[in-house]
């Protein structure tokens, strides 16, 4: 069954800010979530704080069911990229094995995949129009 | 110490070929219909959906009471998609796992494909993608994390009645042990997911399993009970991105060996990125299997190596390791590419490996009695691993005319000589694995199991040899009507 979640994350101060009228919805599908406990940690980024991680906006997505739906709100029009993983045993980290691999689930926008490392820019961005956008990610 | 030859037997290269020899001139391989050279039967692609159980016919000798088990074995298996889309590399073929049950005087093949995410993605667009040992892989094939790559291809263990498929960069794969069916990667513990887990544990007489992780300097070590649970994990420093593929263990210690063949970047092509560096020398790091605060160096000439037999300590406390080491490394030689391709340039000196002895005094530096035995797989009594004892079997004769070995000899150390069989030119020798006669606690009484590829019948035959006797050839041999490709290691369950 799919929820509509709040958003629990604050948004930023930028976000706040804008003009409402301009601003434009982005909903997020998760799927095909395997453990359903913790949180998802979900940032959204702009080209600019795609690599030095400074989300424009974001969320913290409780899970109890293996798809999640949020939506953000106050976006401008433009394009973004999401990362995100899943906080399994909520200590606020990404774990990692002793070698430093991710040990919890993780995803990017158009379910995009990366090669040996995260995902990159050009192959998460996606466009938010004045419509807003939705995305659909899997997160296994 | 030199090999001592073998006496001639049936089972060796037939009359022809021995009036070719005779007469001076090289008997060259044969080629087959597809104009493939004889050999390559060895490196063609399995069936994609496996080998169904299919009863092997004795076609020699006669089963051995009380032989009862399974011989599971590992090594790539997909070398080609369509008609020349070949394999970069021999070591980024695909695993398949092949089981041999043995019991009440019948030998049942069978044989599955590990369903690693590498294969089904591959298989799904026939064609290589993931990048690997020797392959680059194309840009489009998503790295994720090393399981994403881990081709399962390498060897097997049996622990607590799991079947594991192992590989040196990635998870192990747990597969049932009778269907061959793939369940997928094993986490040992959350905290260490997609850890690396080498292809050549150590499984203590009591089934208890020593095992490493592997990411250049820092080597995680695995404790694993009987109960097939992990006892604890540790983490050690090497100082450098040395190449480990084994290592060894005594009763008391691990015994990381760390060759002067370093590799800093480990990124796929991982053949690339070697370097030899024989001035550094080889180094090994003594470590205590209840304390691994106590741990110390010792140092010897440098040497490549691949497989160690397994290590004891004697009165004096001295440990020793039986090793086929290298004078340099033979990877880059041969690079495992040609061969997939049916082709082959004959060997040269440095492929001569030397059956060692590797002393490593309580203090000071380490000393090698080397026996002159050229050959590699070198295997011990699982009864003894890690405790004193005479024998190591391997595969040696290395053959003149195709890639690989023709014999299978017995090392005794406390005697220095080396009795061997030696199947002739038309055979393709892969590793024998002790299996103990039931009921029985001697070194000697013990089988040697393994398979050996048939060039003149294009099988796969099942050998089995009595350990005390090697030189008189095989006790019994099970012949499949088909061959399946050469494999790398095995367990015995």
């Amino acid at each position: 069954m799919t929820k509509i979640k709040t958003l629990s994350a604050a948004l930023i101060a930028a976000a706040l800010i804008a003009p409402v009228a301009s601003a434009s919805t982005l909903t997020v599908t998760l799927e095909d979530i395997k453990k359903t406990k913790g949180t998802v940690q979900l940032g959204v980024f702009d080209e600019s704080g795609y690599e030095t991680g400074e989300a424009v906006n974001g969320a913290n997505v409780t899970i109890d069911e293996a798809t999640e739906t949020v939506t953000i709100e106050g976006l401008a029009p433009g394009f973004y990229g999401i990362k995100m993983f899943h906080d399994v045993n909520d200590d606020g980290e990404m774990n990692t094995n002793p070698f430093g691999m991710p040990t919890e689930p993780y995803a990017f926008s158009n379910n995009a995949k990366g090669r040996f490392g995260p995902a990159k820019w050009d192959a998460a961005k996606f466009e938010v129009t004045a419509d807003g956008a939705v995305q659909t990610i899997s997160i296994n | 110490m030199s090999l001592s030859l073998s006496r001639r037997h049936f089972l060796t290269a037939g009359a022809a070929s021995t009036a070719i020899v005779g007469l001076g001139l090289t008997a060259g391989s044969a080629s087959t219909s597809s104009g493939m050279p004889d050999w390559h039967i060895g490196y063609q692609t399995a069936p994609a959906e496996g080998f169904a159980p299919k009863d092997l016919r004795l076609v020699y000798g006669k089963a051995p009471k009380g032989l009862s088990g399974s011989l599971y074995r590992n090594g790539p298996a997909q070398f080609l998609y369509g008609e020349d889309d070949y394999a970069s590399h021999w070591f980024d073929g695909d695993g398949m796992v092949q089981r041999v049950a043995i019991g009440d005087g019948r030998a049942v093949h069978s044989g599955k494909f590990v369903k690693t995410h590498k294969r089904e993605f591959e298989q799904a667009h026939s064609m290589f993608a993931a990048p690997g040992f020797g392959t680059h892989g194309r840009p489009e094939f998503p790295v994720t994390g090393p399981d994403d790559v881990n081709a399962a291809n390498t060897s097997v263990l049996m622990v607590n009645g799991e079947l594991l498929a192992l590989w040196e960069a990635g998870s192990a794969v747990s597969m049932d042990a009778e269907t061959l069916a793939t369940n997928g990667p094993k986490v040992w513990r959350d905290d260490l997911a997609a850890m690396p887990f080498l292809a050549h544990p150590k499984v203590e007489p009591d089934g208890t399993v020593w095992n490493l992780a592997i990411a250049g300097r820092r080597i995680g070590v695995y404790r694993i009970g009987v109960d097939g649970q992990l006892r604890e994990f540790n983490l050690l420093d090497i100082g450098k991105a040395a190449y480990i593929h084994d290592w060894a263990m005594t009763d008391r210690h691990l015994v990381i060996m760390v060759q002067p063949w370093i590799n800093e970047a480990l990124r796929p092509p991982v053949v690339e990125g070697f370097e030899w560096r024989p001035e550094e020398g080889f180094q090994f790091l003594i470590v205590d299997k209840d304390d691994f605060s106590k741990r110390r160096w010792a140092q010897g000439p440098a040497r490549a190596f691949y497989h160690t037999g397994a290590a004891w300590e004697d009165a004096d406390g001295r440990i020793h390791i039986d090793a086929a080491l290298y004078k340099e490394p033979v990877l880059g030689a041969d690079g495992g590419a040609a061969q997939i391709r049916g082709e082959w340039s004959g060997r040269d000196g440095t492929f001569e490996s030397n059956l060692t002895e590797i002393i490593i005094p309580r203090s000071g530096d380490a000393f090698y009695n080397e026996t002159g035995l050229d050959g590699d797989f070198p295997q011990v009594d699982p009864r003894r691993h890690g405790l004193d004892r005479e024998l190591t079997a391997l595969v040696a004769g290395a053959a003149p005319t195709h890639p690989g070995a023709t014999a299978l000899s017995v090392h005794n150390w406390k005697t220095g000589k080396t009795d061997t069989f030696d199947f002739g030119r038309s055979r393709m020798v892969e590793e024998f694995l002790f299996v103990p006669k039931p009921g029985r606690t001697s070194e000697r009484e013990s089988w040697l199991v393994g398979p050996v590829i048939n060039l003149k019948t294009k099988t796969t035959d099942i050998c089995v040899f009595d350990v005390a006797n090697v030189s008189d050839g095989p006790v019994c041999i099970w012949r499949a009507d088909y061959a399946w490709p050469l494999g790398f290691h095995g367990t015995w369950a």
